[in-house]
């Protein structure tokens, strides 16, 4: 493919799982998971339910100070992930005024809990009664807009929404800008925060795994018994360099964007997956795209979806194969939407690296229609190159193709 | 390294207060109609305003063929009859097209705020429990893009760029690099928004609309005027276009976006700057080729200030000599449908070498003293034609269409 080599120089994490790449990495590895009832809500909404939060979140222990009043949690989490990834990559507070560094945020509702409390104010109060910063906040790209200002970002600043495929949306979108000579420095990749009106409206949706179902597997990606997923937040953000400018200031390199593709099931809605082959086409494209023909993992986006999961699955067999081992994080992380994509990628980073491919934590009884190799236990793995899937239940399909170096 | 490949316009669909698809509307422009009416989507007996930019004539039956009007929101309505609209327009049967080869990529503000409005309706009335499914199967904004490729049996690249009232040209630019990157053959590109009490209570929270009309550039002006609408344009790479013998619009020739990173309601003007400035490097032009300028104009006192402070920086000494218009004096702000329904008004304006005018202007302000079109359509040869839009955020986007030539 022509153009620019696009690096990965920095990744940043605020989850569930804990605010450092390489503990979230443990922890997935661990399989030990963040389930529990929900404490940013009044959880008599939805009883029975578990989720996945961010515990004790506390954006100022992480930037320097200032107010972050005008910020909802959505703008929090992205700020956060933002600013821990820049600084692992070495951009402090001086060299990013140098030169203009983007944001593409990747996010699903940006915050629909601000829309939601807005709206309710003016019914209740009136309409002169709302406050005008949360109005600013109710656009949906508010989380991208404050994480600029915060951060002085003045490169390009997008935000994209491709539903649970949001995060890798971003780092495909942000990518395609740095290949083609649009921007040298982005900072790309999801923000989701957990609140009522998601919740519930997954909740209604059967999105979820029911409250009723407490069993072996029932949150749990390509096991049998799965229900529905569990939800998540967080923020998950990779700093993208394009290669020139990585070299020119020396920067750690943690990995490269090789290629990526996305597409569309315009059947999803009419819930009929065809076996997933529109993720299919995506990988065939990312792969010829970053120009190799295989993979060494795959770091899937399963959540404990009853049809989705087993078209994700179709679809990477397809493609790369039975033998090629998959992981897939959100039985420990939950469905974190539009971070979750992003966290992938950083889990599939890290496994490279550290030679260890994640366990499927609480798979007992894998899928026999999902023929694909997962196993419960953390393995060995030797790994060049890995594969990032993400699917949306409305038909969305992005691939990523990830390598160290 | 290889040329890139070029993009061009070769169909636009438009739903709009003053015209449903690009010749009634483009006739509209002309003749300085006006979109603007009382509100009836909702009570405005609380509100201190009462008009918006509402589409009233809009029935989305004769579009939703496969899917059902009712299970999707009002914005995947207009976006869907945009996108059909479009493709007639651009002698294009989506029946006969590689599915794998098309993808939409929409900007919107709000996606469907029906549906969060009515989930408040609901949880107000002590009525949690009707609350359903479709609060997720049809709120989130990527579903403009998914319904608009269900409706479609589109399979290429899909996805909603939702940066506010700038996102109809983010959504158009970054369909341009997939095509340019040779990931679709077809991309359907624009913006969709319905309106929306959320942001009618924000915008009416901060004084910003105009009682009775809208006057972008106008000493007097009273502010903006919330609007509703959605845009398509069809856009190929130009060797396919050539291959099927495509009538051609313009060219997307270039496109610039930047950040403020200074506030998230109040232009800067620095960052708009810098977007023309790319625009304009990315399509080739220097400032004294431009022929016509689609303002983001949208009638509030600083915004207008601050975008003709900002063209006059961009465009130096020849700053006086390009007109520039608002085509919200007469639709009102459509939002995230905005800057695309602009810019297929500048590719119209590039097919027909006429200039839209900005309507109800009386006086002219001292800070804002550049040539807007007033009142009147004007022939003009329109050889390049750059559309800036600005959002909340501080999201800045400039996009140059230019005429093929022959």
């Amino acid at each position: 493919m022509h153009g620019r080599g696009v690096l990965m120089t920095g990744v940043g994490v605020i989850s569930p799982l804990g605010d450092r790449a390489d503990a979230v990495f443990q922890r997935v590895c661990d399989g030990a998971t963040a389930f529990a009832p929900p404490t940013l809500f009044d959880a008599s909404a939805m009883p029975g339910y578990l989720v996945a939060e961010v515990p004790a979140f506390a954006p100022e222990t992480y930037v320097r100070t200032g107010n972050i009043r005008p910020l909802d949690r959505t703008g929090r989490l992205a700020l956060v992930g933002a600013e821990l990834a820049l600084t692992d990559s070495g951009w402090n507070g001086d060299t990013r005024a140098q030169q203009p560094i983007g944001l593409i945020l990747g996010t699903m509702f940006c915050s629909v809990r601000t829309i939601g409390e807005f709206d309710r104010r003016g019914l209740q109060a009136g309409p002169q009664f709302v406050s005008p910063m949360d109005f600013s906040n109710t656009v949906l790209n508010a989380a991208a807009g404050q994480v600029a200002i915060w951060q002085r970002l003045t490169g390009v600043n997008s935000t994209v929404a491709a539903g649970a495929a949001s995060g890798a949306q971003a780092l495909a979108y942000a990518a395609e800008l740095i290949r083609t000579g649009r921007a040298d420095v982005l900072v790309a990749g999801g923000a989701e925060e957990i609140c009522f009106e998601s919740a519930l409206g997954f909740a209604r949706a059967g999105r979820l795994a029911p409250p009723d179902d407490r069993g072996p597997g029932c949150g749990v990606p390509f096991d049998a018994r799965r229900t529905g997923a569990i939800l998540g937040e967080g923020a998950a953000f990779v700093v993208l360099e394009a290669e020139e400018t990585a070299r020119a200031r020396n920067a750690r390199v943690v990995g490269r964007v090789n290629g990526w593709a996305n597409s569309y099931d315009p059947d999803a809605l009419q819930g009929d997956r065809k076996n997933g082959d529109m993720l299919a086409h995506t990988i065939e494209h990312a792969l010829c795209d970053a120009g190799v023909s295989g993979v060494d993992m795959v770091s899937a986006s399963a959540s404990g979806a009853p049809a989705l999961d087993v078209a994700e699955a179709a679809a990477i067999t397809a493609v790369v194969g039975r033998e090629i081992p998959v992981t897939a994080i959100k039985s420990v992380a939950g469905e974190s939407l539009g971070a979750a994509g992003a966290l992938q990628a950083i889990v599939a980073l890290h496994a490279m690296r550290c030679r260890r491919l994640p366990g499927v934590a609480g798979l007992q009884a894998p899928d026999p229609s999902a023929r694909i190799n997962v196993d419960a236990a953390t393995r060995p793995l030797d790994a060049q190159r890995a594969l990032v899937t993400a699917t949306s239940h409305e038909g969305n399909a992005v691939s990523l193709v990830l390598s160290l170096s | 390294m290889q040329p890139r490949p070029r993009v061009v316009v070769t169909g636009i669909g438009v739903v709009t207060s003053i015209g449903i698809g690009a010749e009634p509307f483009w006739r509209a422009l002309l003749a300085g109609t006006s979109g603007i009416s009382s509100v009836e989507s909702f009570d405005t007996s609380p509100y201190a305003v009462h008009i918006g930019g509402e589409v009233k004539k809009f029935d989305p039956v004769p579009f939703t063929r496969r899917l059902r009007p009712e299970t999707i929101g009002r914005a995947s309505q207009l976006a869907i009859a945009a996108a059909r609209l479009a493709l007639d327009d651009a002698g294009l049967r989506p029946e006969s097209m590689d599915p794998r080869a098309v993808g939409v990529s929409l900007g919107t503000t709000s996606g469907e705020p029906t549906l969060i409005e009515r989930f408040d309706d609901y949880e107000l009335a002590n009525r949690r429990d009707a609350i359903g499914r479709e609060f997720i199967e049809q709120y989130p904004s990527h579903m403009l893009a998914a319904h608009v490729a269900s409706e479609l049996r589109f399979a290429g690249s899909n996805f909603v760029i939702p940066t506010a009232c700038a996102a109809g040209n983010y959504a158009l630019a970054h369909a341009c690099d997939h095509l340019r990157g040779g990931r679709a053959d077809v991309m359907l590109a624009g913006g969709a928004d319905c309106f929306s009490r959320i942001t009618y209570t924000g915008f009416a929270r901060l004084g910003a609309i105009a009682p009775e009309r809208c006057q972008p550039f106008d000493k007097n002006r009273k502010g903006m005027v919330p609007g509703e609408g959605a845009a398509v344009l069809v856009l190929e790479r130009l060797d396919y276009a050539r291959a099927r013998g495509a009538a051609i619009y313009a060219e997307l020739a270039g496109y610039g976006l930047t950040c403020d990173a200074h506030h998230m309601t109040a232009p800067h003007g620095d960052g708009a700057v810098r977007a023309m400035q790319i625009a304009m490097a990315d399509a080739g032009v220097q400032p004294a080729d431009v022929d016509y300028v689609s303002a983001h104009g949208t009638g509030t006192s600083v915004n207008d200030r601050v975008e003709s402070a900002a063209v006059k920086q961009a465009f130096g000494a020849h700053a006086p000599r390009v007109p520039m218009s608002s085509i919200k004096s007469m639709l009102g702000h459509t939002m995230g449908a905005a800057s695309a329904i602009e810019a297929a008004a500048c590719a119209l304006a590039v097919k027909h070498d006429a200039l839209p005018p900005t309507m109800n202007y009386e006086t002219p302000d001292p800070d804002c003293d550049l040539d807007y079109v007033p009142n009147q359509a004007r022939s003009s040869r329109v050889n390049v034609a750059m559309n800036n839009a600005y959002a909340f955020g501080g999201n800045n986007a400039s996009l140059i269409f230019s005429k093929r030539p022959e």
